[in-house]
């Protein structure tokens, strides 16, 4: 309620959604849809934006984008097209970052050169791991793409247990080593803890591996329609030594402008349906501005904690994904 | 400097967070004015309760799209000329909010300049480039 009261735009905006699916469920006699419970049109749209609006603060917080959840919650629970569930992803991926970009900013929680030394790897990645999705899916057909999952199912499993293992020193990460080229690039920033009531200052550090990878996540979260913020975070936190409450955001303001080039095809192909998509990105507009001031006010171990769950689960659905579509079996549950 | 003194914070990034900030807002309007459009206008192009029924469905893009009025998926190019129709304005108000990328980076790039970071200015402006020519490459293919 306090977050409402200190942003006028917000109330508005909460205001207006809420009172149009009032609106809508009071004088729209929406007929019931087929097989979805007796549902109507407009209780699906209502219901996916409260769910929206769920899945936005989690991803903000976490900084992995709504697309990780979005998407794998659709493919495992509806029928839906995996064309218009990429499509929307995409969308869900995109909208929590794009509106969060400004609180971060406001609180300098998001590091601006950060995002423009990673914004173009990214944009340039997710642009040819789309082409070569097309490319590939044409060439080696759905047994290339399973492979391809377990291999990223693998990776993120590795990537969870290293955030595991690494513990407390992930959340303020520390440096031996002074690095010269981002000595050279003033690559040194400081930011308000909320929680430690103090400045923390941090050094980046790994600049050109970081680029070659933030170029691989790029890749891959074209390739597979996901996003790429489930991977920005760990790059920023265990490659570059970034604090983990900046690499989160970081990552947040990365993904919008990395998702901002890959939505084109979808919209050309028709495979965006706004009304599908609409109640979706309502609620990760106004889901990411709760999350975005919730951020600053919380804890690094409990952000933490939330990314190792999601990395875990994110990776459990793309292993089965992937073995269900090698094996040409179904695996319940997941 | 004063150990509990809060730290400045870049103007070049607070440029580019309002102006996505706001766009982004606004484009959330014009969204909810075309949901609520689709579900009340009378002589739909593109009826909203035959689309859910059809994405729920299961059906591909494809048919999804053959089935309605339009008989062919749309492109940026259809959305345009049934700007008028609430699924248009629905899309229209999405694209809105991702085209606000572009001119949220160019004016960051350029306090990234004046505050003398030359290379992130240029990495900036080439980024921007690159998010703003991605739709016309998309639709050239």
């Amino acid at each position: 309620m306090m977050i409402s009261k200190r942003l006028p735009e917000l109330q508005l905006l909460i205001l207006c959604t809420i009172g149009c699916y009032i609106f809508l469920e009071l004088f729209v006699a929406s007929a019931a849809l087929d097989g979805l419970f007796g549902f109507t049109g407009v209780d699906i749209i209502f219901i996916s934006f409260l769910l929206s609006f769920f899945v936005a603060i989690i991803s903000v917080i976490a900084g992995v984008g709504g697309g990780v959840i979005f998407t794998p919650l659709m493919l495992a629970f509806t029928s839906v097209d995996t064309l218009i569930i990429r499509s929307t992803g995409l969308v869900v991926a995109m909208f929590s970052g794009l509106v969060a970009s400004g609180p971060f900013m406001r609180k300098g929680l998001a590091d601006i050169k950060l995002v423009f030394l990673g914004a173009l790897p990214i944009l340039v990645g997710g642009f040819v791991g789309s082409m070569a999705a097309v490319s590939l899916s044409q060439h080696l057909g759905e047994a290339g793409d399973s492979i391809v999952r377990i291999a990223l199912g693998v990776l993120l499993a590795a990537i969870a247990l290293i955030f595991i293992v690494g513990g407390a020193s992930t959340e303020y990460p520390e440096h031996g080593q002074r690095s010269k080229l981002a000595t050279k690039l003033k690559l040194r920033h400081m930011y308000w803890e909320d929680t430690l009531q103090k400045p923390v200052k941090y050094n980046v550090h790994n600049v050109k591996v970081a680029v070659i990878l933030l170029f691989a996540v790029g890749f891959t979260g074209g390739f597979f329609g996901l996003g790429g913020g489930w991977a920005v975070v760990p790059v920023l936190n265990l490659v570059m030594s970034v604090p983990l409450k900046v690499s989160a955001a970081t990552s947040g303001v990365l993904l919008a402008m990395g998702n901002s080039a890959a939505i084109w095809p979808y919209i050309n192909a028709g495979a965006l349906i706004g009304v599908v998509a609409a109640p979706w990105m309502l609620g990760q507009i106004i889901g990411g501005i709760v999350g975005a001031h919730v951020l600053s006010g919380i804890k690094a171990a409990f952000v933490r904690k939330l990314l190792i769950v999601m990395l875990f689960l994110t990776s459990l659905k793309l292993l089965s994904r992937g073995i269900e579509g090698l094996f040409n079996i179904s695996i319940p549950f997941i | 400097m004063n150990k509990r003194k809060k730290p400045p914070i870049p103007i070049s990034g607070v440029v580019y967070g309002e102006i996505i900030y706001w766009c982004t807002c606004v484009s959330a309007l014009v969204v909810l004015y075309g949901t609520i459009k689709s579900f009340l206008e009378v002589d739909q192009t593109i009826p909203v309760e035959y689309l859910l029924n059809a994405v729920f469905e299961g059906r591909s893009v494809e048919a999804v799209w053959t089935g309605s009025a339009l008989q062919k998926s749309p492109d940026a190019l259809t959305y345009l000329a049934i700007l008028n129709s609430g699924e248009a304005i629905t899309v229209a108000g999405i694209a809105f909010g991702v085209l606000s990328v572009g001119p949220a980076i160019f004016f960051s790039a350029a306090f990234m300049w004046r505050s003398h970071n030359e290379f992130f200015a240029v990495t900036a402006l080439l980024s921007g480039a690159f998010a703003v020519i991605a739709p016309f490459v998309f639709f050239l293919l």
